[in-house]
């Protein structure tokens, strides 16, 4: 099945790196949407049929934490897959992201092969 | 979140330590990021008075500090285009400050969280700036590497008693 991916993050090179990644680990995605903060991605999700969601943390109007807590709010999207991207690998950060719905964790530095492992691991192995 | 203080090596030792997280993570970040090889270690002092483009970050939180990172004009146009998947002609200013502020921003973190001593921490959105004679402004543990076409140095400063 090839998925609808939203890609949340402030750096348009960031996610110009995921979409690379994302081509080159064979993942096959039908559409990628792209917002630049939380408040943008939620708008995203209103939208558009989503199937998992990347997002940094550290972002301006609306940060990584602030759009996980309000997709979960919206009975629409409880279930959604959410990864967050961050160099922070903190115990801390980790379990407040798992707090808040993420169930997906992938720190930078990454590279095809990680990202992979993670939608197949979220999304179940047969998602294709 | 717990007031417990935490527990850092002696000052010589953490040097050691951070000196080796910044070789080990920035070599990590180069490779697998930017399909860049680091060839060897180089002089940290060199890149003072250079041409350099640099990019500095402040981060708060238990301990909080600075990271600075400068590159020769060509490895970061390289580093870009690697980054991007383009071709270096094809870089602009622009995409060259915001790559390098995510190389700041990804090998300070990753040295951050693999440092063990690190409670939390938010990193600052990193500023990237052009010199025609580079200074540092962070005086902290810098390394230097050789890439192919010049140099990029590192440096990372850990506030534990400003926390």
């Amino acid at each position: 099945m090839a998925l609808q991916i939203l890609i949340v993050d402030d750096s348009p090179a960031m996610r110009s790196f995921i979409r690379r990644v994302m081509k080159l680990s064979g993942i096959e995605v039908e559409q990628y949407f792209e917002a630049g903060n939380g408040e943008e991605g939620l708008a995203q999700l209103a939208a558009n049929p989503i199937d998992a969601v990347l997002t940094d943390i550290n972002m301006p109007v609306m940060d990584g934490e602030e759009f996980v807590r309000k997709m979960r709010a919206d009975g629409a999207h409880q279930s959604t897959p959410v990864i967050v991207i961050s160099t922070d690998a903190t115990t801390h950060r980790i379990q407040t992201m798992q707090e808040l719905g993420a169930v997906g964790y992938l720190q930078k530095p990454f590279g095809p092969e990680q990202l992979r492992n993670e939608l197949d691991r979220v999304l179940g192995v047969g998602h294709e | 979140m717990s007031d417990t203080a935490i527990h850092e090596p002696a000052a010589p030792e953490m040097d050691a330590l951070i000196g080796a997280l910044l070789h080990s993570c920035s070599e990590h970040v180069l490779e697998t990021m930017f399909f860049a090889a680091v060839f060897e270690a180089a002089d940290p002092a060199a890149s003072t008075g250079c041409e350099r483009v640099t990019s500095r970050l402040h981060f708060s939180g238990k301990p909080s500090g600075d990271f600075e990172v400068d590159a020769d004009p060509g490895i970061a146009r390289a580093l870009t285009a690697g980054f991007l998947g383009i071709e270096e002609s094809e870089v602009t200013s622009a995409q060259e400050d915001e790559v390098m502020a995510e190389f700041c921003n990804m090998t300070c973190g990753s040295a951050l969280s693999s440092l063990g001593c690190v409670e939390y921490f938010n990193l600052q959105v990193p500023e990237t700036t052009r010199s025609e004679a580079f200074a540092p402004e962070v005086e902290g543990v810098r390394r230097a590497f050789l890439l192919d076409g010049g140099t990029l140095s590192v440096c990372l400063r850990v506030d534990f008693d400003r926390s």
